[in-house]
């Protein structure tokens, strides 16, 4: 018998009886919290930064404004051919991805309570650019913003995910004697537009 | 060694030990704060429980019901009775590919199968990639922390250990600095790794996928340059549905760091353009642990490192006193479960305050575990000499009043009047490192008696 056979059959013997799976009920936990002001408090929390906007130009000129020195920038956004010095062409080879200084994505999913932002393949060109790039800016429309994190599931279909990846804040660490540093391995800043 | 012994060894360092004592504290009150902000926390918690207690009663049904989701997503999937088949399997899909640079990130369970010493013997280079762990990796020690895995270093060390490797700059300790200098050092390594390695927090039963949480986006950065991603996950991190993840990830890194999520929760389901990804499913003594009635709950944990942060004995001891991949109360209920000769001093590392089980995001008995263990190890095992006839000499004292008023006014003026030499000479291991009080004139018994009695007078 093979291990896969061997261990099945040790845990069907071992296991318990049968204990009913408890429903979750969301209602428990709702506040009725201000979606888009508990958002911006807790991306700031986690030192990312947040600015309302009214189209997704504004974005472009004010993430121009933020970052002006750069060489290698990168947006999906609808007319984004101004901001942009690469291409889809560059993606093919990742690796080759390591000098990107700013990338812009569209999110449709955010969450109020922990300041999360939900991409998936489709807002993505290629999976390692979220984390590669130098500053990771995003645009989320407001009303997509959902409460806690059971409601974000609720509009996440598990059938029709290849990947997806909730990003909260810049990337950090705190492993050297528990002082807090932004910027480890993945994107050194984190920047969300709400529109 | 016994857990005291290496505790010994730890508290050598005094100023050390105060520090890691405090810093583990502030992680528990981040904790605190954190958790307080949720309305419905003790709710969350039962779901937590119940979902897991649920899932280990079916576990069979819902490992092969992930496998047969994996399968068709496009993910190779294999399954490991022990650490040296785990090896084994990594070590093959390694092999047909001829990949010889390794990244990983976190992972207790390719820790627990000793993976790294065994690639690292077939010419295999094997990159921690997380910054704790790959402190811990260039010191040639072991995590003592499954959140933090570096805690046990200041930085003065890490330092010194990055001008060795990395050939830093001697820079005083300054984590920026130091932080930066691996970041480099990690993009090199990402960008040239045949595989990636990476753990799994939770398995999705119905998708067939799974969730990797950091907050240094390494586990992404692997994943997603190598031609190759190989998870291995131990059988219990399998939940049933994606829900569940509402649930889980709220619970986690509150109750690890604080933080009302990690950084990035990453949802890996098929294989990225040109990946080709592996799941390894490892049992290494599950199986047995559940199949103890007692203590099967301890495979309920989601690893957040909570009841270490909160642990009066952790936080003075280090992790390395417990001589074991999961350190700390959960560490001392999982390791008896493997081998119980080896691991029996762990149960008794412990006051049995219960702070662990109060603060575990999925309500697991663990001190409740901790004592029953010691039942069974008080049965089971040789214990110390000095130990075992204290403790039949006490059963019988405690068992007749009489005796024990006598020697209690033995012991009394004894207290009193021996020199400290002999009262902490070698048997008595308590006096150590503490004094004993001077014993007083009166028992409570003989003080309690008194004291009624002048209540009867004085109401006369
Ligand atoms: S036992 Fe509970 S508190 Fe301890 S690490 Fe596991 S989940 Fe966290």
């Amino acid at each position: 018998m093979d291990s896969r056979d061997t261990i099945l059959k040790k845990l069907k013997a071992n296991k318990p009886e049968f204990i009913a799976l408890p429903k979750i009920n969301p209602a428990v936990f709702d506040e009725n919290i201000d979606k888009v002001k508990e958002f911006i408090r807790k991306t700031e929390v986690a030192g990312g930064k947040v600015f309302e906007v009214t189209d997704n130009k504004e974005v472009l000129s004010k993430t121009q404004e933020a970052f002006p020195e750069t060489k290698v920038n990168f947006s999906n956004l609808d007319d984004s051919g101004f901001f942009n010095t690469i291409d889809s062409e560059s993606f093919k080879n990742p690796h080759e991805l390591n000098d990107l200084d700013v990338l812009v994505l569209e999110s449709t999913l955010g969450v109020a309570e922990n300041g999360a932002v939900w991409l998936t393949d489709n807002d993505i060109p290629v999976r390692v650019i979220p984390f590669i790039t130098k500053h990771l800016v995003l645009v989320l429309p407001k009303e997509n913003i959902v409460p806690y994190m059971h409601q974000a599931y609720s509009a996440i279909n598990p059938m029709d995910l290849d990947y997806g990846i909730f990003i909260s804040g810049p990337s950090k660490t705190a492993d050297i004697e528990q002082s807090l540093v932004i910027g480890a391995q993945g994107a050194m800043s984190l920047t969300v537009f709400l529109k | 060694m016994s857990h005291s012994k290496l505790a010994g060894i730890f508290n050598k360092d005094e100023k050390k030990v105060d520090w890691h004592d405090k810093a583990l504290w502030f992680v528990r009150h981040k904790r605190d704060l954190s958790v307080h902000q949720v309305k419905g926390w003790e709710e969350l918690r039962n779901l937590g429980h119940g979902i897991k207690a649920h899932t280990l009663s079916h576990l069979d049904v819902y490992l092969e019901q992930f496998e047969a989701n994996a399968l068709k997503n496009g993910v190779q999937v294999h399954w490991a009775a022990n650490g040296d088949e785990h090896n084994q399997i990594v070590h093959s899909i390694l092999k047909a590919d001829n990949a010889k640079k390794v990244v990983k990130s976190k992972s207790m369970l390719t820790e627990e199968c000793h993976l790294n010493p065994f690639l690292e013997a077939n010419d295999i280079e094997v990159i921690d990639t997380d910054l704790g762990e790959r402190i811990v990796q260039l010191a040639k020690e072991k995590p003592s922390h499954i959140v933090l895995p570096a805690i046990h270093k200041n930085k003065l060390e890490v330092d010194e250990l990055f001008q060795e490797h990395l050939g830093t700059e001697p820079c005083d300790g300054d984590p920026q600095y130091l932080t930066g200098e691996a970041r480099k050092h990690l993009r090199e390594k990402f960008i040239h790794a045949d595989a990636a390695i990476t753990g799994v927090n939770f398995a999705i039963a119905e998708n067939g996928g799974f969730v990797v949480c950091t907050n240094e986006g390494n586990a992404d950065m692997g994943a997603h340059l190598a031609p190759i991603h190989i998870a291995c996950m131990g059988v219990e991190k399998i939940i049933p549905k994606q829900e569940h993840l509402g649930v889980f990830l709220r619970l986690l890194a509150r109750s690890a760091t604080g933080q009302p999520i990690t950084t990035y929760s990453s949802h890996f389901r098929k294989p990225g353009k040109g990946v080709k990804m592996h799941i390894v499913i490892v049992d290494n003594g599950r199986s047995k642990q559940l199949s103890r009635p007692d203590f099967r709950a301890s495979l309920h944990c989601i690893r957040c490192g909570a009841c270490m942060n909160t642990c009066p004995i952790y936080r003075r001891s280090g992790g390395h006193s417990y001589d074991a991949t999961i350190p700390g109360p959960i560490g001392s209920i999982l390791s008896p479960g493997k081998d119980l000769t080896k691991y029996s001093t762990l149960p008794f590392a412990s006051t049995l305050c219960g702070s662990c089980s109060d603060v575990c995001p999925v309500k697991i008995d663990i001190h409740t575990q901790l004592y029953k263990w010691r039942q069974i190890i008080g049965k089971e095992t040789p214990q110390p000499f000095i130990k075992k006839k204290s403790m039949a000499a006490m059963g019988k004292i405690f068992s007749k009043p009489s005796l024990y008023g006598k020697v209690g006014a033995v012991a009394r003026w004894a207290l009193r009047t021996l020199p400290k030499s002999l009262i902490n000479a070698w048997p008595n291991i308590w006096g150590k490192t503490r004094d004993l009080p001077v014993g007083p004139k009166k028992s409570f018994d003989q003080w309690y008696k008194e004291r009624e009695n002048n209540k009867k007078t004085d109401q006369k």
